[in-house]
């Protein structure tokens, strides 16, 4: 009879459970790619660089400690993140990337309307989850697309709130000058006349500039003919700012009011402190420190740490979207997108979300997939956007109203 | 309206002495040594974005900044004529034709990998805003267009009052016969390139100036540079000078007072007007 050496057995067994607990081990480490299709460069990079990095930096953040735990896996996550030029076809050809070849199943950024609407065309017969974040346009979320979600709200929510706080300031008479061939900019101007007409204002002219235009003097000396008693200025950043500088240009002294969603960092890039004096930028409550408190505090210091720079006022849309997603998954138990998204759908405001949200009755999105930030009143202060007030918004109604837009 | 007619002419001028200083550039090289020289306009904004670097970055004023990058664009523009167009002098036009195609990647592609994507504004202390007898005009404006009458007179001084300038109008007038009388035509050909590109580089700052330098910019410029080559008449200075201020000024009216969605078409329309009555162009020779 063979002898079995004890030694033998126990080395045999130590190399056993070794194994054993690598497999172990293997099987609990797991990788989920999160996917990013945003304007990386061009007019909209201002908006989607900031969003991207933001993903990053909440990525980043959540892997140093650990994980997301789901059951008894724990995922790393990985970014892959593709630059969609703020143009559609450009942004349908990064998400079928990023679902086909990456395998992606969460997709973040989206901070333009254009390309936004081109993905959610389709996004509806993809197993995956969709977040979008700066892109205001109303239809995104008015088609009640069940995998997407939206954490800006709608322009329209924010431009008739801006049309009764210019009316209430004793303004009668406005002239517009924006990108009003961008369905969104058409659509917060709608409602802001709608409730500027109400209260007895009128508009005088509405003129419009392309996305690349920087003389803007013809249209604001056309403006300044009819004597406004103000100017309403819609668009992205860089054109806008170049519209306030050239305003004071041709001496035009009346206030400015605007919606463009622009850091200091951004419009001094165009115009001088002195010229960007007294604007007035009526938008979501984005990122504004004094607006929001000590945790936008640590995300304005950690995100100009990591990247050099002060983030756009946006971004937090982005950083939001991701911890949206994190506690649906752990929540969820499950990295299965159609659980992810019951659980988005029925899930409060996570805790570290940067914005401030007005939830819909105990959910942080409501039946369309949508979320609401408060909207507040901005002004350019001696170099600096300082919060005056918040715009009065009612969510509840809204939501009831993107309801009924659906066909 | 006569204040906002006049206003509008104002605002066009200023952007019109811009579109002059391309088209200037760009018509010395095709009057007199036949090249269409498609990358004046990234020639141009690397002397922007090199103004921008050093009145932000070095701390330069504006004027002084913009000189040195006048003298790094005309010897840029040396480079060109003698790299790239002087091997294909004697060749078919259509190697030209594809040689300023491939310059105008190359240095498009430069810019965008020296300087970024992001658009800049060069920083000028020009911010005071005048006003006469209802008509508005900021400083800087005023400045623009200044200094484009000064870049452009004294470029007309240099040729036309300077043994130089002698040399280039005789080449000019007839090559051939030029070569015959003395004239050094390879010394011509590098010399109207500096010139060129110098004035293409005054254009490129005083755009980032008043507007903004970005890539795709230099692109949109040489494509109106050559609308008022042909406005005005190919190969005439004084045409390309009248035919920048008439397309400038021809924009901001029909911005002003048509749509400004349709500002290029229109100002384009001006251009297909011009030539229906005059092929040859305002102030081209019969």
């Amino acid at each position: 009879m063979t002898r079995i050496d004890g030694r033998l057995v126990a080395r045999c067994t130590a190399v056993l459970a070794g194994l054993a607990l690598c497999a172990t081990a293997h099987a609990a480490q797991k990788e989920l790619v999160i996917g990013v299709s945003d304007a990386l460069t061009g007019p909209g990079a201002v908006y989607g660089l900031p969003q991207s990095n933001a993903v990053q930096m909440a990525v980043d953040d959540t892997n140093a400690k650990g994980g997301i735990k789901v059951g008894q896996d724990v995922y790393k996550l990985r970014v892959v993140a593709y630059d969609d030029k703020a143009n559609p076809t450009e942004a349908t050809n990064s998400v079928r990337k990023l679902i086909d070849r990456d395998g992606a199943q969460y997709l973040l950024g989206f901070c333009c309307s254009g390309p936004t609407s081109a993905v959610a065309s389709f996004i509806g017969r993809e197993n995956v989850t969709m977040l979008v974040g700066n892109a205001a346009e109303r239809a995104i979320t008015a088609q009640g697309i069940p995998n997407l979600f939206r954490t800006r709200p709608p322009a329209d929510f924010t431009g008739s709130a801006a049309g009764a706080f210019v009316a209430k300031r004793g303004v009668k008479t406005i002239a517009v000058i924006g990108s009003l061939d961008v369905s969104f900019y058409s659509q917060y101007l709608e409602a802001f006349e709608r409730e500027f007409t109400k209260k007895g204002g009128k508009i005088l002219a509405k003129e419009t500039f392309g996305l690349k235009d920087r003389d803007m003097t013809p249209q604001l000396t056309k403006v300044r003919a009819l004597n406004p008693e103000a100017l309403l200025v819609l668009g992205y950043v860089e054109p806008c700012a170049f519209v306030y500088r050239q305003a004071v240009e041709l001496g035009m002294k009346m206030p400015r009011y605007g919606f463009t969603s622009g850091s200091e960092e951004q419009f001094l890039k165009v115009a001088t402190s002195e010229q960007m004096e007294g604007v007035w930028d009526l938008r979501p409550t984005e990122l504004t420190v004094s607006a929001l408190g000590e945790r936008a505090n640590a995300y304005v210091a950690e995100y100009t740490k990591r990247f050099g720079i002060p983030p756009s006022p946006s971004s937090p849309y982005a950083y939001d979207q991701f911890y949206v997603l994190k506690h649906a998954i752990e929540k969820a138990g499950s990295v299965d997108p159609k659980k992810v998204q019951d659980a988005i759908r029925s899930g409060g405001i996570p805790p570290e979300a940067i914005m401030r949200y007005l939830p819909v009755g105990s959910a942080m999105f409501d039946e369309n997939g949508q979320a609401y930030t408060t909207n507040g009143a901005f002004q350019w202060q001696k170099g600096k956007w300082v919060y005056v007030s918040d715009l009065p918004s009612d969510p509840v109604a809204y939501s009831k109203y993107l309801r009924s837009l659906r066909k | 309206m006569i204040t906002e007619v006049l206003q509008q002419v104002l605002n066009g001028l200023a952007i019109g002495s811009v579109y002059t200083l391309i088209a200037v550039g760009l018509t010395i090289v095709f009057g007199i040594l036949g090249i269409a020289h498609f990358a004046h306009g990234s020639a141009a904004m690397s002397g922007g974005y090199l103004t921008f670097i050093l009145t932000e970055r070095l701390g330069l004023g504006f004027f002084p900044a913009m000189a040195v990058a006048l003298i790094a664009g005309a010897a840029l523009g040396v480079v060109l004529e003698r790299l790239a167009y002087r091997p294909v002098r004697d060749a078919p036009q259509i190697n030209a034709f594809i040689i300023a195609l491939g310059l105008t990647m190359i240095l498009e592609g430069g810019n965008l990998l020296l300087f970024g994507p992001d658009q800049v504004v060069i920083p000028t202390p020009y911010q005071r805003v005048y006003t006469v007898g209802g008509l508005v005009v900021a400083e800087l404006r005023i400045q623009v267009m200044l200094t484009a009458a000064l870049a452009v007179a004294a470029m007309a001084i240099f040729v036309s009052r300077t043994r130089a300038g002698r040399s280039i109008r005789a080449v000019a007038q007839n090559r051939q016969a030029a070569v015959l009388m003395g004239v050094n035509a390879d010394a011509v050909a590098t010399m109207v390139f500096a010139l060129s590109s110098a004035l293409g580089v005054i254009g490129g700052a005083l755009v980032g100036a008043l507007l903004a330098i970005a890539p795709g910019v230099g692109e949109g410029l040489v494509v109106k540079g050559f609308a008022v080559l042909i406005l005005g008449g190919l190969g005439s200075i004084p045409g390309a000078i009248v035919g920048g201020l008439v397309l400038g000024v021809s924009e901001a009216l029909a911005a002003g007072f048509i749509s400004s969605a349709y500002k290029d078409v229109i100002a384009f329309l001006v251009m297909i007007g011009v030539l229906l009555v005059r092929p040859e162009g305002l102030l081209g020779k019969r």
